[in-house]
């Protein structure tokens, strides 16, 4: 009962007490200029993050996000140079539709949606090795700055990154908590049966979701892109897990329907936070896999709702 | 030499068995009747050690025995044929009579299929099926696989020192006439073998096959009979008599309805395997009550209607418009509201507070280019919680934790909120204690004075004929009888039960 | 009836049907598509994949799903590798204790990774797909990142030595993939993954421990992705973090593509094969008529989806997450 009523608590319990634990040991870590710091190098994970959450919201799952981000990279090197400003919208477009088709053979074609992703994750895999004829590509500094410069400059102090992601949050959280589409996919995600025995075009709203997902894996990796100023299919590998990691530690279980928006913020915080942490403590770095992976395991098994699922497969 | 001494048991509100006695001697066949919900499968899952009993004795040859699980049931001799397939279809015949106790066939570890060949062709003998043991089982008839199920539960014979006990649920719902009497002369045959307790929805069959027959009634044994020791009319009495109380189902308050006003048009709809034929109308303020067993049809009709299941014969009407789209959301449109059965699976979404619920299937009425306005159904959720005295602490409680007969509430507020003048009711009353019942009554009352056509599903045949203006029996997926059920004139349990089964 | 038979009959011998088609396909185009050097090709490439494809099987047909290969390869590989350096670095000396103590650990692997999903009751693909990360951040730990070399003369023998044209590492995928039918059909624990993945709760009510059968099959499938990890590494003579990169998507494909079901209880070996050769000849077959073959990936996915759709039959789904 006391467990239940924390549980919802327990994300932003966890990220406290790791910021104190650090803080302690290292006051300078709670230096302003440092977590900003730190907040605003984990932007592009907490974006791919906060697409993934709305895959995992509806009790679905996206392994196609790092790939497409990965292809997004290439994509926007490439078209940098002939589409200018454009190329972003046609990064996010290319997203949004690869997202689309995972969610459409999802809920139409009845493949479970960790096949129905991981597929599509191929075949971004491949418009990537195609575009980049499997090469590292970089962008042209110059022409870069003019045209996306100002999504990595600072604002009175403030990483632009931390700015793009705060305008993202808003729109996420918009949409979540303010629109029809965010009420149909929280009852999705709490009672796929009872929302459609209320009427409501269940598959629409779970292929919308996949379309965002893809869509901020998109951007994304076009942040990555503008960042590294450059591109390359596999830039990106390495995102899927702490991003995954983030949105189960945050506290919307693999089962969907509860967290949401708010949720990723602080699970990418506490999944930041750990990083740092492994740093001052002097973790090799070597070690930061199999303890995202360890830490996966232990936020899925206490945050899924078993009462869901029949059997265990 | 099997026998329960004054068995109880209690789930959360209900009380599903009350004090039984029950015994069945060496080589009989003992018949086991009752309505739905009188107990019959609560009783069948204690004997075969799905549930334990809260209170009373289960002896075996005058020695008591506590069963944890249906594996330690089996390992006393009881087994169970079940209703539904329990074979799995992509094993072989002789894998799924030996599934879990394949051990004795292993030589170092090696599957020694000859063996297990030989022993299953040995069981099929004693059931009279000469099949390939090695056939996969999906290709096998109905029947067939019924046959297979017993010689499983038949190799019990070998395996347990002692009688056996072997439970028969429904086991001729789907075969055909022939096969049912290959059935009954080969258990016949069997009882030099085990005792059988036999389930069925059909009298005739209980009635020629069984040498007593228990009869139950909401959780007690009413009457045991000796094979001929009553008629089938007489032991159906037995099943449903009950004083009904006319207060009780809001009878004074039924009132003509309009006969003008066709709201639903059913002619000829067929869906293969599930309905044949079924051709009605319900009219504004009528309350249209199907009745039937359990797999009659009557859910798929209401699906139908629903937009859930697609005819593949006949049309559907909705407001004299053809409903050619079949889709929930089609006819959410047309005014149509459904409660299911399965309140907290389809009903309600657990998780999500009362006004989010309510307005679940008419967001667009609260909303404007996808934006919600969320003060609007705020106030809505909260007027309807007035109206309808749901017992919660305000518009913001999960509708997870609400009681049974206030999420009910909800469901209705949240068809009847969005103007629905056509509801579709499945079991509304299942689950719920009696205030609760009577609440849901009164809400039944309340929409057809207002003019609601109500197709409506009861939990029991009193509340289907208290509430009802018209009464349809459906009987395998077909049309058997009409009855008109006006205040003072209404049918009786019996006659409707004469056609039902 | 009869319409259903021939549906069955036909997904049935389907993947054999288009793995002949794409071989005719392939060498219309470039007849030197069909020769022994270069189905000795396919075949050490299909080899190690093989042996993956087949532990995944298993678990497929149980209607679970295994997405920690890459991991477990990884881990088992450079864990191969250690191992063997430190025995002295030879078959010919105390180095092949290193391989029964490797396949050991595949099965610990999977132990474990069996038992975080039915123990924690976690989904099988998310619960293996965190143990493949552990696995690889294990493998990633031990190395530093570094490649480990495997050097001895003896061991690349599974590469280098050829009978009938093909390499020894052929021959020792195809006794681990007889190995892995005779499981399949001559002892319980197979015919157990059948009845489990046919109907988890019948097979329950039968009396079956279906936990010990699932954590069992999970043992099983590692110590396959071990011997892969082995072939991997006297294929390249090399073993570090990423040696088990790719696995996943492309032996899930493969058995899909096969002909197993994902729900569980239809399918395998003999599937997981032919999806592992019709994978490996579109492979080999879009690089000899001069195609990318970074294609590839975009392909198989595209097949992967076509598979599950063809072998799918909709009125069983009621609703897919």
């Amino acid at each position: 009962m006391d467990i239940q009523r924390l549980k919802p608590h327990l994300p932003w319990i966890t990220l406290v007490v790791l910021v104190a634990i650090v803080g302690i040991n290292d006051p300078g870590f709670l230096r302003p200029s440092n977590l900003l710091g730190i907040a605003g190098d984990i932007v592009p994970l907490f974006i791919m993050a906060l697409g993934l959450t709305f895959a995992i919201y509806i009790g679905g799952i996206d392994l196609s996000a790092q790939s497409v981000a990965n292809m997004v990279t290439v994509v926007a090197s490439v078209y940098l140079a002939s589409m200018g400003a454009w190329v972003a919208v046609f990064c996010v477009l290319a997203g949004f539709l690869l997202g689309m088709l995972s969610g459409y053979v999802t809920t139409r074609l009845f493949v479970p949606s960790f096949i129905s992703t991981l597929a599509v994750g191929g075949v971004a895999f491949s418009i990537a090795q195609w575009l980049s004829g499997q090469r590292a590509l970089n962008m042209d500094a110059t022409q870069r700055n003019e045209t996306f410069g100002w999504m990595i400059g600072h604002t009175w102090g403030v990483p632009n990154e931390l700015l793009i992601a705060a305008v993202l949050v808003a729109i996420c959280l918009f949409i979540e908590r303010r629109t029809t589409l965010g009420r149909a996919l929280k009852a999705v995600g709490a009672g796929e049966l009872a929302a459609a025995a209320s009427g409501l075009n269940v598959a629409r709203y779970k292929i919308l979701a996949f379309a965002i997902s893809g869509a901020l894996a998109a951007i994304a990796g076009l942040l990555f892109a503008v960042k590294l100023s450059g591109g390359a299919p596999t830039i990106a590998n390495g995102f899927l897990l702490p991003a995954i990691v983030a949105v189960l530690v945050g506290g919307t279980p693999l089962t969907g329907g509860v967290g949401g928006v708010v949720n990723t913020v602080i699970g990418t915080l506490i999944v930041a936070v750990i990083r740092a942490s492994m740093l001052y403590f002097e973790i090799d770095a070597t070690r930061q896999q199999i303890v995202f992976g360890i830490v996966l395991i232990v936020a899925i098994a206490l945050t899924i709702d078993r009462a869901k699922l029949r059997t265990v497969k | 030499m099997y026998e329960l001494k004054a068995v109880d048991k209690k789930f959360p509100g209900v009380h599903a068995l009350k004090s039984i006695n029950f015994h069945i001697k060496r080589g009989e066949i003992v018949g086991l009747v009752g309505e739905n919900g009188a107990g019959k499968s609560t009783l069948m899952k204690v004997i075969y050690g799905a549930y334990q009993p809260d209170g009373g004795q289960i002896l075996i040859n005058g020695a008591g025995v506590r069963f944890s699980n249906p594996r330690q049931a089996m390992e006393k001799g009881i087994g169970m044929v079940f209703q539904e397939q329990s074979l799995i279809p992509n094993l072989t015949v002789m894998e799924n009579i030996f599934l879990g106790y394949e051990r004795q066939f292993v030589r170092f570890g090696i599957v020694d299929w000859k063996a297990m060949a030989a022993a299953a062709k040995a069981q099929l003998a004693k059931v009279k099926l000469d099949i390939d043991p090695a056939t996969v089982t999906s290709k096998l008839s109905f029947v067939q696989r019924q046959l297979v199920e017993l010689a499983k539960v038949l190799t019990l014979e070998e395996r347990v020192k002692g009688d056996l006990v072997i439970l028969l649920d429904e086991p001729t719902s789907v075969l055909s006439k022939d096969e049912v009497q290959l059935l009954f002369k080969l258990v016949r045959e069997l009882t030099t073998r085990a005792s059988f307790i036999f389930v069925s929805h059909r009298m005739d069959e209980v009635m020629e096959l069984s040498d007593r027959i228990y009869v139950m009634k909401d959780g007690e044994v009413v009457d045991v009979v000796e094979r001929g020791g009553a008629t089938a009319e007489a032991i159906q009495h037995k099943m449903v008599g009950r004083n009904v109380d006319k207060q009780y189902y809001r009878e004074h308050l039924q009132t003509p309805f309009d006969r003008s006003k066709v709201l639903v048009e059913m002619t000829g709809v067929g869906l293969p395997g599930r309905i044949q034929d079924i051709s009605f109308k319900v009219h504004a303020g009528e309350v249209l009550c199907l009745v039937g067993t359990e797999g009659s049809g009557r859910e798929a009709i209401l699906r139908t209607i629903y937009g859930m299941l697609t005819p593949v014969t006949g049309r559907l009407k909705i407001k004299g418009r053809d409903a050619n789209g079949y889709s929930p959301r089609q006819s959410v449109a047309s005014g149509v509201g459904y409660v299911p059965r399965e309140r907290k699976i389809e009903g309600i979404v657990a998780g999500m507070n009362v006004y989010e619920n309510m307005t679940l299937s008419q967001m667009k009425n609260h909303s404007s280019s996808g934006v919600l306005r969320v003060g609007e159904e705020r106030a809505l959720a909260r007027e309807w919680i007035r109206k309808l005295s749901i017992k919660a602490h305000s518009e913001f409680a999960d509708c997870g934790n609400l009681s049974g007969g206030n999420q009910q509430k909800v469901v209705l507020a949240k068809w009847r909120s969005g103007g629905s003048d056509i509801m579709l009711l499945d079991h509304p009353t299942r689950g719920l204690d009696i205030g609760a019942k009577e609440d849901v009554y009164d809400m039944v009352r309340a929409m057809s004075a207002a003019g609601v056509g109500i197709v409506l599903v009861a939990d029991t045949l009193e509340e289907a004929i208290g509430l009802s203006h018209t009464i349809i029996v459906v009987k395998d997926g077909r049309m058997q009888k009409e009855f008109a059920c006006e205040p003072g004139a209404k049918p009786t349990p019996f006659d409707l039960l004469h056609y039902m089964i | 009836m009869t319409r259903r038979l021939s549906r069955e009959t036909m997904i049935k011998w389907a993947p054999l049907l288009v793995l002949i088609a794409l071989v005719i396909f392939f060498t219309a185009l470039n007849p030197t598509f069909f020769s022994l050097r270069n189905f000795a090709r396919i075949a050490i490439a299909a080899a190690p994949a093989l042996m993956v494809a087949v532990g995944v099987t298993f678990i497929i047909v149980m209607g679970s799903i295994d997405l920690s290969m890459e991991g477990t390869v990884s881990l088992t590989a450079v864990s191969f590798a250690f191992i063997f350096a430190q025995l002295g670095g030879s078959l010919a000396g105390l180095g092949w204790i290193a391989i029964p103590l490797v396949l050991v650990i595949g099965g610990v692997i999977g132990l474990l990774n069996g038992l975080v999903h039915v123990k924690l009751k976690i989904p099988s693909f998310m619960a293996s797909l965190a143990m493949g990360f552990v696995g690889t951040g294990a493998a990633i730990l031990l190395t530093g990142g570094d490649i480990v070399k495997v050097s001895d003369a003896t061991f690349r023998g599974l590469l280098t030595v050829r009978w009938l044209g093909f390499p020894l590492m052929v021959y020792v995928a195809a006794f681990f993939l007889f190995v892995g039918w005779f499981i399949q059909t001559h002892t319980t624990l197979g015919r157990n993954f059948y009845a489990v993945g046919g109907g988890e709760d019948l097979a329950h009510a039968s009396g079956l421990n279906v936990t010990r059968v699932r954590v069992t099959g999970f043992a099983l499938a590692g110590v396959f992705y071990a011997i892969a990890a082995m072939l991997v590494v006297a294929r390249i003579g090399q073993a570090e973090s990423v040696t088990g990169a790719n696995f996943m998507f492309v032996s899930i494909t493969s058995v899909v593509v096969g002909g197993v079901a994902l729900w569980g209880g239809i399918g395998g070996v003999w599937n997981a094969l032919v999806g592992v050769l019709i994978v490996n000849v579109i492979d080999n077959g879009m690089v000899v008529i001069g195609l990318p073959d970074f294609l590839q990936d975009g392909v198989l996915g595209l097949l992967v989806i076509l598979a599950v759709v063809l072998s799918t039959d909709r009125k069983m789904v009621s609703f897919v997450k």
